[in-house]
């Protein structure tokens, strides 16, 4: 056993080689996800290059032992293959081995999702929300802190709609102020659908009848792209979800002008009932 | 018969044996009408075969609508059709299936037996599951379903799914799940009563503990999977609300049970191919398993644990965050018994005298394709790495990994080692080794950039994606590795084809097997043994094989007779003179 150890130890030791000399370069381009601007994606993506190094070690040591092997003991003239078996103590002691890796792998995804889930409260450039939506969340800022501003994103086929404090509505498009957390809570009034914004932290269903609900605090301004991701019917691939960041005023200026939009609008057909 | 029972050379009466039995009737009605396992064995995998010929038809045709950004070729309409036959077709109509027909054919020979308990029932099992994919496939003559790989109500209702599509899905799905729990039936009864004398639970091959474990996951998963499509029928055909959520049901209800049910054919597939790994890895190497016991522990310990995991699919429902942890404790918990089952299968070749044969090529190959698959698995078990890739098409690449590592590369390593049995003949070396490089070409063609493409954000199951980043490329790429990958799956169908009729004439034995299959002929009569031998230890054959090789080696000619002198007789004094040889 002793020997079968040892050389075991070469392959080993190069994979982790391999594996300490990969790490960076692959910081560099591939297999990178895209930017985080929220602080629960930011978590997200540490945890996520944690992992990547996890499993690319275990690829790596894998498959170079076997190539080692396969390499090593091809049957030739004259070669007879040794009848081992295992040790009384070698699958114990490999038990515990993996069992410690387990271990830290569950460990790291109890407090990655810990942190992730953890609102923060908003940042000093951002709104002052006074919020009037009771949310039925079990996400929620620590007490004391700013109170967030809380956004109901309702999906249906296929388009989002999203409902702020006001009672002011858009479509297709969640206009949001900078450096504030935003609680948004999802909802569905036909089938499920997946709300998601890479950039802005992971994806969660939008069922009809349950509450769900994440959180982002954008910490630039711009547009960011995002899908539904689960499959809704035809028209699904269409289905998209965009967030427009903007600073504190002219969010409040943009809330302003949809509802008084939407009053005209409404008064508009009103006017073609009657 | 190829080799005496070990107890004693010379038969104590005198034996029959018959190698061929006259038939009465056509082969087909013979074997369509048989309750014989290995009848049953032959029509579980021909007809899992040809399902994954069209399952690959469909991938293509899928993949070919992905090759650039908001492509037109394939209409949507058609697209969500072949998605959701597709769907269909690779888990419930060829993965299980093909494990199935492996385990109905093999099991019974491992463990001495002539037939399985029910053979009645093992015949069923297989037109159920027939009737089944009958059903779906016959839903192209009128409205193919079109609510996806897993029909998630309320989608799934006859509001927003009004034709009969999803009917179709349900009661193929249904018919062929009802076979396969009727098939576990059968099998756990032989399993636990038909064993040969001596064949203790701890001596079981490896393949038989796998067949075991998927047996009682089988038992487990199907008839949740029977509840939830009944469940689902009731709510589109008689007003049921069991899924509705504005009459006090709960959509979430479906996912929990489809995804249990779907875990647990993620692990039939799994588990068929490392019992078949963990056969030939033996073989070829000349070895015996680095230990039996760890291996048949771990296995035991994947179906356990991976059941546990269902709701490792659904992290981002809204489910209480502590059932999240509990399914992400199961499927980490996973890295124990898979990770010894690696140890064991490397220290199984070390020291060995490896026989690069197409079925150790492939079985290295799953063992390869899988640990990508498996390490990815752990990956995203991290609940946030799963909010943030599952059903994008990186955490898509991932299974494509697992299942095309387990059911193509398992699935062919098993069929490579056990055709010379089934048919009595050898499948072609060639053809293997070009299929088995256009596999592994193909499965990291497609997985690799359909892992980059999730990570840019492209979701899985859609018709068509938007210009972006390096999507075009990333496609273009996959879509070449796909059609690689069914180049290589259509090369073993048609070797297969191919040397059923015209391969290499394979005795009882070819490959120098130590479990009791190799002790019957290729294909093995009816009955399966003449003679059933007992089992001492875990390699049986290996004993029938040393207990030759003493005999004829300490062999010496017998003593003469000790006879009475010769009576006057004159017939016996002429017997006589040949006798004495000193």
């Amino acid at each position: 056993m002793a020997r079968l150890g040892k050389s075991l130890l070469p392959g080993v030791a190069l994979s982790a080689l391999l594996v300490l000399l990969l790490a960076p370069a692959a910081h560099a381009v591939p297999f990178a996800p895209e930017e985080a601007r929220s602080p629960n994606a930011e978590d997200t993506t540490t945890v996520y290059w944690v992992m990547l190094v996890v499993a690319v070690a275990i690829v790596a040591v894998v498959n170079l032992a076997l190539i080692a092997t396969v390499a090593r003991f091809r049957a030739r003239r004259g070669r007879e293959p040794a009848r081992i078996h295992a040790g009384r103590r070698i699958q114990p002691r490999a038990t515990t081995l993996l069992a410690l890796l387990a271990a830290a792998v569950f460990a790291v995804g109890v407090v990655s999702t810990v942190r992730v889930r953890d609102v923060e409260p908003s940042g000093p450039r951002g709104l002052e929300a006074a919020s009037a939506r009771t949310a039925q969340l079990d996400l929620q800022p620590p007490a004391g802190e700013r109170e967030p501003l809380r956004i109901l994103a309702s999906g249906q086929q296929w388009l989002w709609r999203y409902e702020y404090p006001n009672g002011t509505f858009s479509y297709y498009e969640l206009v949001a102020p900078v450096d504030t957390t935003v609680l948004l809570q999802l909802d569905s009034t036909d089938v499920v659908h997946r709300w998601w914004v890479p950039e802005l932290g992971g994806k969660f269903d939008a069922v009809p009848g349950r509450s769900n609900g994440t959180w982002f605090r954008a910490e630039r301004e711009g547009v960011y792209e995002g899908r539904s991701a689960v499959f809704s019917g035809p028209g699904y691939a269409t289905m998209r979800a965009r967030v427009r960041v903007v600073s504190v005023p002219e969010y409040g200026a943009w809330l302003e002008q949809q509802s008084a939009d939407i009053q005209d609008a409404q008064e508009a057909v009103q006017e073609q009932v009657q | 018969m190829s080799a005496p029972p070990p107890t004693s050379l010379a038969p104590s009466r005198p034996e029959i044996v018959t190698e061929r039995y006259p038939q009465r009737r056509p082969a087909w009605i013979e074997l369509a009408t048989s309750g014989d396992h290995k009848a049953v064995g032959v029509l579980y995998l021909g007809a899992a075969l040809s399902f994954l010929a069209l399952a690959v038809v469909e991938l293509v045709l899928m993949r070919v609508q992905l090759i650039v950004p908001e492509s037109t070729i394939v209409s949507p309409d058609i697209f969500d059709q072949l998605l959701s036959a597709y769907g269909a077709t690779a888990v419930v109509l060829f993965g299980i299936p093909a494990a199935l027909g492996l385990i109905s054919y093999i099991v019974p020979l491992q463990i001495g037996a002539r037939g399985t308990t029910f053979p009645r029932l093992g015949a069923l099992s297989f037109w159920l599951y027939l009737a089944g994919g009958v059903t779906l496939y016959a839903s192209f003559l009128y409205r193919p379903p079109d609510a996806g790989v897993n029909p998630l109500p309320p989608l799934s209702d006859t509001v927003f799914s009004p034709t009969a599509g999803v009917d179709a899905w349900i009661a193929g799905v249904g018919l062929a799940v009802l076979g396969f729990t009727l098939f576990a039936v059968n099998m756990l009864a032989t399993l636990h009563t038909r064993r040969a004398p001596g064949l203790v639970w701890r001596r079981l091959p490896l393949f038989s503990w796998s067949a075991t474990v998927s047996g009682y996951v089988l038992m487990v998963a199907g008839p949740v999977m029977l509840a939830a499509c009944t469940m689902l029928l009731i709510d589109r055909q008689f007003a049921g609300v069991f899924f509705d959520a504005g009459e006090g049901g709960s959509p979430i209800l479906w996912q929990h049970l489809s995804w249990l049910f779907f875990t647990g054919a993620y692990l039939v597939i799994l588990l068929a191919a490392f019992g078949a790994i963990s056969e030939i890895l033996p073989t070829f190497s000349g070895k015996p398993p680095f230990s039996h016991r760890a291996i048949a522990a771990s296995l035991v310990a994947v179906g356990a644990l991976g059941l546990l995991a269902w709701m490792q699919n659904m992290y981002t429902a809204p489910i209480p965050v502590g059932w999240t942890f509990f399914a992400m404790a199961a499927a980490v918990a996973l890295t124990v018994p898979i990770g010894l089952l690696l140890f064991n299968w490397i220290a199984t070749l070390w020291g060995g005298a490896l026989r690069l044969r197409a079925p150790l090529l492939f079985a290295l190959g799953a063992i390869s394709t899988v640990s990508f698959g498996l390490a990815g698995e752990l990956t995203y078990s991290v609940i946030p790495v799963g909010w943030q890739l599952d059903s994008t098409t990186a955490a898509q690449a991932d299974t494509y990994y697992a299942l095309v590592g387990a059911a193509v590369f398992g699935g062919f390593a098993a069929l490579h080692y056990w055709f010379p049995k089934i048919t009595g003949r050898t499948m072609g070396e060639g053809l293997a080794r070009a299929s088995f490089w256009a596999l592994l070409v193909g499965v990291h063609g497609m997985a690799i950039p359909m892992t980059l493409a999730g990570l840019e954000g492209q979701p899985v199951d859609v018709y068509k994606y938007y210009e972006g980043g390096a999507l075009g490329t990333y496609n273009l790429i996959a879509s070449i590795g796909s059609f690689v990958l069914a180049v290589g799956i259509l090369l073993t169908l048609a070797n297969a084809a191919y040397s059923a009729r015209r391969g290499v004439v394979a005795g009882p034995d070819p490959w120098g097997g130590t479990t009791l299959e190799w002790f019957a002929s290729s294909p093995p009569p009816p009955h399966n043994f003449d003679v059933i031998p007992d089992v001492r230890s875990a390699e049986p054959l290996r004993d029938i094989r040393e207990s030759i090789r003493r005999r004829t080696e300490t062999w010496e000619p017998p003593p003469p007779l000790e006879r009475p002198e010769p009576a006057s007789d004159p017939a016996t004094a002429e017997a006589k003179p040949s006798t004495s040889r000193e």
